[in-house]
């Protein structure tokens, strides 16, 4: 119970930190605040700029305009974007849905191949094929996620021709779609799979030396029943905490990604806004990707607890 | 070397550390201070791979460059030839846009790259260390605060956050450094607490609490020494993750413009026609030197580690 009391708290104070954050930034930062609210290339008049003020509630005090600040977020109301013309939340979630089902499906599969190649790997690290994975998936860790991107763009888009290089389709239809997805997802993937990878060798090779994996030996099972039968299914329980910590950076570097490959989603979004300086955008992309990554932290608490039952009873 | 994943294994880490500790006490077991040495001194030649040197190696190739650019470079950074022209004699990685020397550009982008991720890392390991020590040291609801707090950080997504704190800011290679420095401490909190954990027990610490030694003297003069050979490996991932992050901002072209960073280089090859002009000595060679720089980095902060790892397996009784 009082595990539950203290995840709770962290979770509530999480989520108070980043409206804070969100909350002060405009308006700590130098310079105007209606400026840093409402995006500094966009052209308003002196007259307009009070006007603003006052809609804004910039002339309030403080507490006040935190107040109004989260009865609007709790409406759902992110702000008004004045470079698009429109609300940002419904930018956000017309580019979100894009972003969020490139993103699912490449983590789905980054895991499954990282959680295999990783317990292969673990389960003898001393073979040739082993290190080999293990080097091959350090060095894919060390390149920036849009470098990669960048040069299989490169090879297989311009020079090979053998994928479009830009956008979600030609036509709306799910064979262009994945035709077109193919590439990003799979870099994507393998992007995600090295960082599963290197949790679940280490998670194996910890996990083999245990008792129940020598009475299996000793029972007379073959290597692969050990492994995936047993093993993997104790070894890969940390990759679910990793998958939910990480998902705020894969997301991210899913940003990199879409902005190299011309994905209309998230990242360009967010691109055009740095560009064009539309403040607001960029605050609700943050509070979006903030609050999706808190949810995604839940939810592996919640999955954890459902599946480990050790979590479940008290020590 | 990415932050979570250090992070997980962090954590992963701290969960054995903490029943090492408990089944140590148990062992009456002890071997002579020499005989250990000289064992943990074998397993730290055999442990070192022929990576963990080529990784070695290369690090001692950039740090020369960083520290001796003018020894390497042909040009100045900032001398202007033709523009977009191949690679040749002249000039060996051909010249970019506005017609500087592009391996020039590379030998004197290090030092900003390698400055960045170094400050960075600095100031993430101080903080991590100095949070994991109080934690670790002082328990009771110190530590249950300043953990609860590692933990609501590390729920912020945080590339997201820097993107934002840097489009508001004007994009400046001290705010960079600052802001990757404050914002990713977390991993190395976690670990130093669970060494702190266990190093409070040991008898020399004891015994220091029982002369009346204060707490601060405690913590820097007798714990401090005793958790370094972790925190440098830390120190060493800390650095490569920076290092990407920077990459990845500059990308967005959230980096400083005036500091030409390998990141930067990069960005401005994809952005101002490098790469439709299909001039891959312009965007390769940075892209490259990223990957390289992290990876040697990477692979002497993880040979560290592991290194680490066996010495506390193996040398029960040097607490």
């Amino acid at each position: 119970m009082l595990e539950i009391a203290k995840k709770v708290t962290r979770y509530f104070a999480s989520f108070m930190l980043i409206t804070a954050i969100n909350f002060t930034l405009p308006r700590l930062m130098p310079g105007d605040p209606v400026k840093n609210l409402i995006g500094e290339d966009a052209y308003v008049s002196e007259k307009v700029t009070e006007e603003l003020r006052a809609e804004l509630g910039l002339n309030m005090s403080l507490s006040e305009q935190f107040t109004s600040y989260l009865s609007s977020l709790l409406h759902l109301d992110l702000g008004y974007s004045y470079h698009l013309h429109a609300p940002v939340a419904e930018v956000l979630l017309n580019k979100m849905g894009w972003t969020l089902l490139f993103v699912g499906i490449s983590v789905v599969i980054g895991s499954f191949l990282g959680v295999f190649l990783g317990a292969l790997a673990g389960w003898k690290p001393e073979r040739k094929a082993s290190r080999f994975t293990s080097f091959a998936f350090v060095v894919i860790s060390c390149i920036p996620p849009y470098f990669l991107a960048l040069l299989t763009l490169y090879i297989f888009a311009f020079k090979l021709g053998l994928f479009p290089s830009k956008g979600f389709y030609d036509t709306p239809e799910i064979g262009s779609v994945l035709y077109h997805l193919f590439l990003p997802t799979c870099v994507m993937s393998v992007f995600s799979a090295s960082r599963n990878f290197l949790v679940m060798r280490g998670s194996v090779i910890q996990e083999k030396e245990q008792l129940y994996a020598l009475y299996a030996r000793a029972k007379g099972l073959h290597d692969t029943g050990i492994l995936f039968r047993h093993i993997v299914k104790n070894a890969s329980l940390p990759i679910i905490t990793l998958l939910a910590l990480d998902f705020g950076f894969l997301l991210s570097g899913a940003l990199f990604i879409e902005i190299v490959f011309s994905l209309n989603g998230m990242g360009l979004l967010i691109y055009d806004a740095i560009m064009g300086k539309d403040y607001p955008l960029l605050q609700g992309a943050f509070l979006v990707i903030a609050f999706t990554a808190l949810l995604t932290n839940m939810l592996a608490d919640l999955l954890y607890a459902l599946i480990d039952p050790r979590a479940r009873r008290p020590a | 070397m990415s932050q979570p994943a250090c992070i997980e294994g962090s954590c992963m880490k701290e969960a054995c550390v903490e029943g090492d500790s408990e089944n140590r006490q148990e062992k009456p077991g002890f071997k002579g201070p020499g005989e250990v040495s000289f064992r943990s001194f074998r397993k730290h030649e055999s442990s070192l791979t022929l990576f963990n040197w080529i990784g070695l190696l290369l690090f001692a190739f950039f740090l020369f460059m960083t520290l001796f650019p003018f020894l390497l470079a042909p040009y100045a950074p900032n001398e202007r030839f033709i523009p977009y022209e191949a690679p040749s004699g002249r000039h060996l990685l051909g010249t970019n846009d506005i017609g500087n020397d592009i391996l020039s550009e590379l030998v004197f982008g290090a030092r900003i790259s390698i400055t960045i991720g170094f400050v960075a890392a600095l100031i993430s390991t101080l903080i991590g260390t100095v949070l994991g020590l109080c934690a670790g040291y002082f328990r009771g609801s110190i530590e249950e605060l300043l953990m609860g707090f590692t933990d609501v950080v590390l729920l912020i997504p945080k590339i997201p956050l820097i993107i934002v704190l840097g489009a508001f800011l004007r994009p400046n290679i001290w705010i960079l450094i600052s802001v990757l420095g404050l914002l990713s401490w977390e991993s190395t909190a976690r670990v130093t607490r669970s060494k702190v954990l266990q190093l409070r027990e040991a008898g020399y610490v004891k015994s220091a609490q029982c002369m009346g030694f204060p707490s601060y003297h405690i913590m820097i003069s007798d714990i401090f020494p005793n958790i370094i050979h972790v925190l440098f490996p830390k120190f060493m991932l800390a650095i490569a993750s920076a290092m990407i992050s920077e990459a990845s901002l500059s990308f967005l072209g959230l980096g400083d413009i005036n500091m030409k960073s390998w990141g930067i280089m990069l960005s401005f090859a994809f952005f101002r026609g490098g790469f439709i002009r299909d001039m891959w000595w312009w965007y390769l060679p940075p892209g490259i030197c990223i990957t390289l720089c992290v990876l040697s980095i990477a692979l002497v902060g993880l040979g560290l580690e592991a290194k680490e790892k066996e010495c506390s397996e193996e040398g029960a009784n040097t607490l």
